[in-house]
């Protein structure tokens, strides 16, 4: 992949920097100004837009910037927020801010709905789940007339309140600002810190993040939840800008333009939103005399937008001189490491894994077949056999990746056959991977972050509000990062994204990503892959120095011979999915079955 | 009663199979270059555009209507090359998702020519076959809905023949199997891409002179018509063409049974089935299963 590429994650933890404060003050301050500098009603209301627009943009960036999924069904989203507190405010005359917590409910039900319907989908089919939602929604509004009034529209619709008095066009725009102010604030609380790491990391890899105990459903639909609400709240603003709204007030083009916005003004940057909000926004009214030919120009801006400025207008400048505080801000990398011991607890008095009778068919072929296996803890264990002997397979069976066809698994006394990827994280069961899954557009450190997820306990609430005990927790666990990186002695490397550095190396943040989740049984699939005999024996030096460090233990997986007979102190083999041979290094070398299913049989 | 579903069922078939038609050119331009032009409406608009003036002028020049068709194909083909080169390749290498909005940006500008070349109304578009209603067993089915259903069945038919059996059709489907690895062997994927478009925006214009005798043309007369074919080639599994044909004549029989009921459902049916379908079978009914080796 090409060093280019661009990178969306915000920094691992930016904490509350002076600057920050001085950046809020600023906005809140420009905000205030904005109406007594241009003083002209109509540019007011443009301003109001602005505000309302940029709102649904933020929550589709929250989508497409960070989750990687994308959606042409935003203006489903605009269209329920902005009826809720319309129809709720009018037919049952209802207090606009009784109804704007309805509107932020409704939209939250809709985001489930759509997580929910987009679950699986992949690609294209989530652009089609995002678009026929958008429309049901917008059809709807259309033809269910007792209801909406369809075309004919709803009228007489009023600004809120606020303190006792009605706002005129500019408290009204000051109430959208400040609030569109406050949305940005918790976006980019949310998103530089676990939340952003955790979504990027998902987008990046699904399997490995669910090896890592993250429910990868449950924060693909929160991600869904907040971009509704936020699209949603936009609505309802929208809505109330003027007195009327009618079924035509909420056309697919919105949602184009909202997806426009986003990646024209650079997706997954801090002010690519605002930028590409502002441009939509003014097009337009900059072009109006053009009337005729305006839809041509604005096609064409587009066109040449997307062309010219390939990561956005804001991704683009970040990359030329005097931008550089465009980009994200570098996490500081000087704090006292943390003391790292693993102290994992495990029966000693039974074995820690036991397998039995397990088997894994693929149609007609038995991947793993009726296999015995058990595990003892304080001990590393070699796993071989030839390719497609099903030793890749047996370990997803272990680890969750996929579900048994047959046998039963016990770990530490339980019974865990059949339980998903992210719930064996959190049992104590950690694995790489044969080919390297690692989320290739963060850091080494942000890496080794997200392996930390199940032991991390602040969630959405208090990412958004910054608490102390937020903030602290952010700290302690970037410190033990740093620790377990000393550990690896990848100290240097931290800052790296990972995608730039050798295979070996990757290999080793993967490695110490795993041991993020603090694992009982640590499985290492192929870990010399690709490694040459320098970098095994230093491999060799590292996993010996896990077991001294507390891992109960681990399974190598592994072709070179020269690292398995070096290392591991009992060795199963496998072929054809059965097991063949087990016992120590010598044993399974003197062994003629295993001979014959490595070297084939001499004809008689 | 049994009048109004046969008569629904052939509409619903009729409508189906241009959808289908147009779907097929997402399934190209997917398994090829992995981006779609959602601007295939436009596609199809200019395609009834063309074929509205060259009828016209052909036909004062007592030419063959068939000649105007396929002129009419080749202006959208040229569109559709077009196309590619400006604002497909240079943005196709992103890991983004710029192509939708590329693709967008062009589609609004052929919205704009269009009202400029043949102005804002609907218009009349000249039928290839006889307006009147022929009548079975007492259900009236128009001959241009036939004519269409036939038209596009026999295009796609003679489309999957041409990706199985042909040259060109195989090296396409080597490059949507693996570029990299059908460049090795000689062939250019660049030119591959180039012709998937090409074909895909033919495969609209031919879509639109079709439906543009029943539907009238006009600029906005895609907009709709390329979401239900998008949703057509989804349900049907976009990798798949078979899939598509399949998936298209459902939702053109979803769409005529749901008016049977209620014309307020129209819609609304399209997009509901679609969703429950897709919620099911998150790779459409015929679509490849994706699974995650590993």
């Amino acid at each position: 992949m090409k060093k280019s590429e661009r990178r969306f994650s915000l920094p691992i933890f930016a904490d509350y920097t002076p600057f920050r404060f001085i950046g809020l003050a600023a906005a809140a301050v420009l905000i205030y100004l904005l109406p007594k500098i241009f003083a002209d009603p109509f540019f007011i209301l443009i301003l109001q837009t602005i505000g309302f627009t940029y709102m649904a943009v933020l929550g589709l960036d929250f989508l497409v910037g960070f989750t990687g999924q994308k959606s042409l069904g935003h203006h489903g989203f605009f269209a329920i927020g902005g009826y809720t507190t319309v129809l709720l405010t009018t037919k049952l005359g209802w207090d606009f801010w009784w109804a704007f917590p309805i509107a932020i409910v409704f939209s939250a039900i809709a985001g489930l709905i759509m997580a929910v319907t987009a679950f699986r989908a992949k690609g294209p089919y989530i652009v089609m789940v995002t678009i026929a939602f958008g429309f049901v929604i917008e059809v709807t509004a259309h033809r269910w007339v007792a209801l909406t009034h369809g075309p004919m529209g709803i009228f007489g619709i009023a600004k809120p309140y606020w303190f006792g008095s009605r706002l005129n066009a500019t408290g009204y725009f000051y109430l959208i600002a400040y609030a569109a102010l406050a949305l940005t604030m918790i976006t980019l609380n949310v998103l530089s810190s676990r939340v952003g790491r955790t979504l990027v990391a998902v987008r990046e890899s699904e399997v490995a993040a669910g090896s890592l105990g993250i429910n990868v459903y449950a924060w693909k639909t929160m991600a869904f939840v907040v971009s509704g609400i936020f699209a949603g709240i936009g609505g309802v603003f929208f809505a109330h800008q003027s007195s009327f709204i009618n079924s035509e007030s909420f056309p697919f083009s919105q949602s184009i333009m909202f997806l426009a916005a986003a990646i024209l003004g650079g997706s997954g940057t801090v002010f690519g939103p605002l930028v590409g909000t502002v441009l939509l926004v003014l097009l337009p009214h900059i072009f109006a005399g053009l009337y005729k030919y305006y839809l041509f120009i604005c096609g064409l801006i587009l066109l040449l937008g997307i062309i010219f400025f390939n990561k956005g207008i804001v991704g683009s400048l970040a990359n030329l001189k005097g931008f550089g505080w465009l980009n994200p801000k570098k996490p500081r990398l000087d704090m006292p490491a943390e003391k790292l011991t693993f102290d994992i607890s495990v029966p000693n008095d039974r074995p820690l894994l036991e397998v039995t009778n397990l088997s894994r068919y693929f149609g007609g072929i038995k991947a793993v077949d009726g296999v015995d296996y058990e595990l003892y803890p304080g001990c590393i264990y070699g796993l071989i056999g030839p390719n497609g002997s099903g030793k890749s397979t047996l370990v997803n069976v272990l680890s969750g990746v996929y579900q048994p066809t047959a046998g039963h698994v016990e770990f530490k006394g339980e019974i865990i056959s059949g339980t998903k990827s992210h719930e064996m994280a959190v049992k104590g069961i950690a694995r790489t991977f044969q080919t390297i899954r690692l989320f290739r557009h963060m850091t080494v450190l942000e890496n080794i972050m997200v392996g930390f997820h199940i032991h991390m306990r602040r969630g959405f609430l208090g990412h958004m509000l910054r608490t102390k005990a937020t903030v602290k927790e952010e700290e302690r666990f970037m410190r033990l990062a740093l620790a377990l990186l000393t550990r690896l002695g990848m100290t240097d490397k931290a800052d790296t994204l990972v995608e730039n550095l050798p295979y070996g190396h990757q290999r080793l943040v993967e490695i110490g990503r795993a041991l993020g989740t603090f694992p009982a049984l640590l499985f290492l699939d192929e870990p010399a892959a690709g490694m040459n005999s320098y970098e095994i024996r230093d491999l060799r030096e590292i996993i010996l120095d896990l077991k001294a460090a507390g891992i109960p233990a681990i399974v190598v997986i592994e072709h070179r011979m020269d690292l398995v007979m070096n290392l591991c102190e009992s060795i199963t083999v496998l072929d054809f999915g059965q097991k063949i041979g087990q016992g120590t290094p010598s044993e399974v070398q003197r062994d003629t079955k295993v001979c014959t299913a490595y070297l084939g049989q001499a004809e008689a | 009663m049994f009048e109004q579903i046969w008569q629904g069922i052939i509409s619903g078939l009729a409508q189906g199979s241009v959808y289908a038609l147009i779907a097929q050119g997402f399934f190209l331009t997917w398994v090829t270059t992995k981006s779609l032009n959602f601007g295939q409406g436009e596609f199809l608009m200019m395609g009834a555009m063309f074929g509205l003036s060259f009828f016209g002028y052909l036909g004062v020049a007592g030419l063959n209507p068939f000649l105007a068709g396929v002129l009419s194909i080749a202006a959208a083909v040229m569109l559709g090359l077009a196309l590619e080169r400006v604002a497909v390749r240079p943005v196709i290498h992103l890991a983004s998702f710029s192509w939708v909005l590329s693709t967008v940006a062009v589609s609004i500008m052929l919205k704009n020519v269009a009202v400029l070349a043949w102005g804002p109304a609907e218009m009349k578009f000249p039928a290839y076959v006889s307006e009147k209603m022929i009548h079975i067993s007492g259900a009236g089915i128009a001959p241009q809905e036939l004519f269409c259903l036939v038209v596009s069945v026999a295009t796609m038919l003679a489309f999957f023949l041409f990706l199985k059996r042909a040259r060109l059709g195989k090296a396409m489907m080597a490059v949507a199997n693996n570029a990299p690895a059908a460049s090795v062997v000689g062939i250019n994927p660049t030119y591959i891409m180039a012709l998937a478009y090409a074909l895909s925006s033919g495969l609209a214009g031919l879509g639109g002179i079709l439906i543009a005798p029943i539907t009238f043309a006009f600029a906005e007369m895609g907009a709709l018509i390329v979401i239900k074919a998008f949703a057509a080639a989804l349900a049907g599994g976009l990798d798949n063409p078979l899939g598509i044909l399949l998936g298209g004549l459902i939702i053109g029989l979803v769409e005529q049974g749901a008016t049977i009921i209620s014309s307020d459902i129209r819609d609304l049916s399209i997009f509901v089935f679609v969703l429950i379908l897709l919620a099911i079978r998150p790779t459409g009914l015929m679509g490849v299963k994706a699974i995650e080796k590993v």
